[in-house]
């Protein structure tokens, strides 16, 4: 009897046995998979970088480097700065237009988002109503009279033509106005109303209580808008393609775009590669440093909005 | 308003909130109707006349959409606009969501934190930027991609230069980029799934495989729906990446609309035909989320 229970049991134990081992070589085979497929995302800037660091003449021989070796030279950052092109310039515009933006973005869509979930005025559902229809509304449908409405008030080939429509929470270049102003709306509901019935009866005006209660407790939220804005209006092409034309006021995509030549001639490429290779540091730089926030800034806006 | 309405909004212990949420919401209002709303007007006014900025518009009446109709080119890039839409939504989507699966297993702390990194990288780079590197990949003679398929004896691919595959490279760089913003948001959505229903599941004897069709899938449709629709609309504004990679060839294999849009209102100053294009990209975008909004009702399933 028993033996005949230990038996089993042993049975029983080696097959939980075999059914460990195969869990984890599945376990090692995902893993694996995985690990490849994030190898495939990352060797395109791998190339680059490496690429931007070989001697001009053999940069683009095969077969490819993967690792900067030995001859490594920066020589291709140096003719790109002391060409006649203004990448100092671009960097510069790209910063001010994305800060701006970004600035005037949040601000706005902040304090409307406020007062569409905390207080009551007249058309309020209306008004929200036509706001989050309109973000169906893409910015590559309306930019016909959009580039009209700029000439006609002398704005084209300005950093305004590009700044005003998120100086007043309109749209971030690939963004709808409404997107911020629904975050901040969702993040506002979240919060007590308590909190907002005690600073009014300490007397506090509207405006205070914004300040000081509301806006605190949203430092979370309106970082992460902010890190979404700063990237899109930083990333974005197609606004700055339209409203400038000179190369002085261009932003870093229209400008690398505006240094490319057909392929083939080998130290042009080397330029342009590493014009994309310092465009593209700082956003590596920033990710390295400060990856879970910016990670949890996209997950917090893309789950809610 | 009626008249007894607006003495109650003023009334003295309502005024100051109504003075208040009326001034807060003002600024994006006004941006709005000047920026958004004025100009989503303005395009459907302009659709209907004939402007080239050197002369005053004149009224055509229908004629835009006549010729609309009749385009050949517009359809072809319509096509390839659709088409380039199909296929990169369900590459994001469809990997985006085995990737979060896959990632959303038990598994040691630091491969996680450095894998979902890796794949979300790409989305915050921008796509101008990411687009000139892979124009370098995928050469024909220089490209590596055709070097490492050379050693796997397939010969070489004209990636950009053949009508028939240079929109599967578009596709190709479109899911290399978004994909791990799809993983990402649905690896938020996996969060919220109650492990109790996999528990329950093991214990009826469930496989991996039918948890996946029958919790996971079902569980999770709100964000699929979500995802679906985001890159639906994100795949039919398509355009720096085409510019940058094959400037809408060979001949209009792969222009996508926007790029139509551009061509006719900013090279032909065509600004009435211009408008009429961007009124067909808007009426696709309308259905799409109408499609979304009734779906959600039907099929999405809410816990």
């Amino acid at each position: 009897m028993s033996d005949v229970v230990l038996q089993a049991a042993g049975r029983a134990a080696s097959r939980s046995r075999w059914k460990i081992l195969l869990r984890r070589s599945a376990n090692w085979l995902i893993y694996g998979v995985l690990g490849l497929g994030a190898l495939l995302m990352v060797a395109p800037f791998l190339w680059m970088f490496t690429t931007s660091l070989r001697p001009m003449r053999e940069a683009f021989s095969l077969p490819p480097r993967w690792l900067p070796g030995l001859d490594a030279t920066v020589e291709s950052y140096q003719r790109l700065l002391s060409s006649t092109v203004p990448m100092g310039k671009f960097f510069l515009n790209s910063l001010t237009i994305s800060a701006t933006v970004t600035l005037g973005y949040v601000a706005t869509t902040t304090i409307a988002g406020y007062a569409f979930a905390r207080l009551r005025f007249p058309f309020k559902n209306a008004i929200f109503a036509i706001l989050l229809l309109s973000m169906m509304v893409p910015l590559q449908t309306t930019v016909v009279p959009l580039f009209l409405l700029m000439r006609w008030l002398g704005l084209v080939d300005t950093q305004w033509a590009i700044t005003l429509p998120g100086l007043t929470g309109a749209f971030a270049p690939g963004m709808s106005g409404v997107f911020g102003i629904f975050l901040m709306r969702q993040f506002f509901l979240t919060l007590p109303t308590d909190l907002f019935e005690a600073s009014r009866i300490d007397g506090a005006g509207q405006f205070r209580t914004f300040w000081s209660v509301a806006l605190p407790l949203a430092k979370a939220q309106i970082a992460a808008l902010s890190v979404i804005i700063f990237t899109v209006t930083w990333n974005d092409y197609f606004m700055p393609l339209i409203f400038l034309n000179s190369i002085d006021k261009m932003t870093l995509p229209v400008g690398i775009m505006s240094l490319r030549e057909p392929v083939g001639n080998s130290s042009a490429m080397s330029e342009v590669i590493a014009a994309v290779a310092l465009s593209v540091l700082p956003v590596l730089v920033a990710f390295l440093v400060a990856q879970r926030w910016i990670v949890d800034s996209f997950i917090r806006a893309g789950v809610k909005g | 308003m009626s008249d007894t309405k607006a003495r109650r909004w003023f009334a003295p212990q309502n005024r100051s909130e109504t003075i208040a949420g009326l001034l807060f919401i003002l600024p994006a209002l006004v941006g709005f109707l000047v920026f958004v709303a004025g100009p989503m007007v303005a395009t459907v006014v302009l659709s209907l006349t004939k402007y080239d900025l050197l002369s005053p518009p004149k009224f055509i009446g229908l004629a835009n959409f006549q010729r609309l109709w009749g385009d050949q080119r517009l359809w072809k890039i319509f096509g390839n606009t659709g088409l380039f839409a199909l296929f990169a939504v369900l590459g994001n989507v469809g990997l985006g969501i085995v990737l979060a699966v896959l990632l959303n297993r038990r598994m040691p702390a630091p491969l996680k934190y450095v894998y979902r990194a890796a794949y979300f990288f790409p989305s915050l780079v921008g796509l101008v930027f990411v687009a000139v590197i892979w124009q370098f990949l995928f050469q024909k003679d220089i490209g590596i991609i055709n070097f490492y398929l050379g050693q796997l004896g397939v010969g070489p691919v004209g990636w950009l230069s053949n009508p028939n595959v240079a929109l599967v490279s578009v596709i190709i760089l479109d899911v290399w980029k978004n994909v791990g913003f799809a993983m990402l948001i649905a690896m938020a959505g996996l969060q919220n799934i109650s492990s109790d229903y996999y528990d329950a599941a093991k214990v009826d004897g469930a496989s991996a495989f039918s948890m996946f069709w029958r919790i996971t899938i079902p569980l999770l449709s709100p964000t699929i729906l979500f995802l679906l629709t985001m890159n639906t609309i994100g795949a039919f504004k398509v355009f720096e990446s085409i510019v940058v990679l094959t400037n809408g060839g060979p001949g209009d294999a792969t222009r996508s609309l926007v790029m139509y849009i551009y061509e006719q209102g900013f090279k032909s100053l065509n600004m009435g035909y211009a408008s009429a294009i961007s009124l067909l990209l808007l009426a696709v975008i309308v259905v799409i989320t109408a499609l979304q909004f009734f779906l959600s009702r039907r099929w999405a399933f809410y816990e």
